[in-house]
């Protein structure tokens, strides 16, 4: 693990990804749908931080995000899961910093996080068509919104927990 | 070892180090167990300079004159024909209106958050009417806020009757725009545009509010006819609604 975890006020930072789920500002949606702030948050963090701490904040980020919802479908499994690849792909590999690397990142997390929940709701069986539509395009605008604000929020997130990563091992 | 001496149990002296992840572990398990009460709250009190503003209110207010004429005359006949069958005392509720401060695309179909809670007197169970008709009901409250599900969420049953052919049916939410009514009997006499409004037989909403129109009939449904409901208040896009808060003493009887 990092020593990321260890500032309290950037352990805190998590707190916002629920009320901006909650406010989901209309001119950050596409089609109506908001990005994935969740996964947006966990990208830098696990990639800054290591696999284990990115596990761990993709927990703790899964029951916050799960408190606002009333159906039973979690996220846990999937952001726990995707903490841990992002935290293993910074360490095992050079270090992830480029735009497009960063956005197919979010892409496929948003993406995996999205079936994880729709398969949750219907199983492998597949839904009603109005279902499966309203389905497919909340799963879509939100990968593709995620995608595109990534690049811009992640990298500008990485940096910020790089650096204060290396002042705190300073 | 000397006596007095405890052997050194480096785990153990580890986890008590750690004490402070395991407060903040209790935390997020107590705000998902809370359905995130605290969240809601902290929202409520940091977005109130956003709500929507009175210009919206008055527009609504407008909106919803001649849907309260015509309901108007249903719910009186309708009042009078259950006080005479029934000699049943009811609660007649109080109105409050409140402001949709968070919708989240996962749910949006499911459910919404209002600006108005507990301490505005909304429990549990309370019938939520948006411009238009029946929206939903409130499912949880924290001081500040509610949260309303909606009449399209997969959960949601509500007892409903067609006036025309006076023939009552269970709305069922499907998750998706348009919630199904089951009819309950195998020839419903029904057709696509009659009216759908609360049943008078209801006791989990006031009787004869509006809900919405038939969009189509399937009459070969199995083992009753099934019709989609086209909702007559807009869900889809709707900023203030209307709580029928029902007295605290009629929150309790049965």
């Amino acid at each position: 693990m990092g020593v990321l975890h260890r500032l309290r006020w950037a352990v805190a930072s998590a707190g916002t990804v629920p009320l901006l789920t909650l406010a989901s500002p209309s001119f950050l949606k596409v089609a109506g749908v908001s990005p994935s702030w969740a996964v947006l948050w966990l990208l830098p963090w696990s990639l800054a931080d290591g696999p284990l701490s990115g596990a761990l904040a993709g927990v703790g980020l899964g029951l916050l995000v799960d408190s606002l919802q009333v159906g039973p479908e979690t996220q846990i499994p999937a952001l726990a899961l995707l903490g841990w690849w992002w935290g293993r792909l910074a360490r095992k590999g050079p270090p992830i910093e480029r735009s497009l690397s960063l956005g197919l990142l979010a892409l496929l997390g948003t993406l995996f996080l999205g079936l994880s929940l729709l398969l949750q709701r219907h199983g492998i069986s597949l839904p009603e068509p109005l279902l499966r539509q309203a389905g497919l395009h909340t799963l879509l605008a939100q990968t593709l919104v995620t995608a595109l604000l990534a690049p811009m929020i992640c990298s500008l997130l990485l940096l910020l927990w790089r650096r204060q990563g290396a002042i705190s091992k300073s | 070892m000397p006596i007095g001496r405890l052997p050194r149990l480096e785990p153990l002296r580890q986890l008590l180090r750690s004490w402070p992840w395991g407060l903040l572990v209790l935390a997020l398990v107590a705000v998902r167990l809370s359905k995130g009460a605290v969240l809601s709250d902290a929202y409520a009190l940091l977005s109130r300079p956003f709500w929507p503003g009175s210009a919206q209110r008055e527009w609504l207010q407008s909106a919803t004159g001649l849907e309260q004429l015509t309901r108007q005359a249903h719910l009186e006949q309708d009042n009078r024909r259950l006080r005479r069958l029934l000699d049943l005392q009811r609660a007649n509720p109080d109105k409050l209106t409140a402001a949709v401060i968070s919708r989240e695309p996962e749910g949006w179909w499911q459910q919404l958050v209002l600006g108005s809670g507990q301490a505005q007197g909304i429990g549990p169970g309370d019938a939520v009417v948006g411009p238009g008709g029946l929206i939903g009901r409130v499912a949880s409250v924290t001081p500040t806020t509610a949260r309303v599900t909606l009449l399209t969420d997969r959960t949601s049953r509500v007892g409903v009757w067609v006036g025309r052919t006076q023939r009552h049916g269970l709305l069922t939410g499907l998750g998706t725009s348009r919630p199904q009514l089951v009819f309950l009997e195998k020839d419903p006499q029904v057709r696509p545009g009659d009216l759908v409004v609360t049943s008078p037989a209801s006791t989990l909403v006031p009787p004869g509010l509006s809900v919405g129109v038939l969009q189509s009939v399937d009459d070969k449904a199995v083992p009753a006819p099934t019709a989609v409901v086209q909702l007559s208040a807009p869900v889809g896009a709707i900023d203030w609604v209307q709580v029928l808060v029902t007295s605290p003493a009629a929150r309790q009887a049965p």
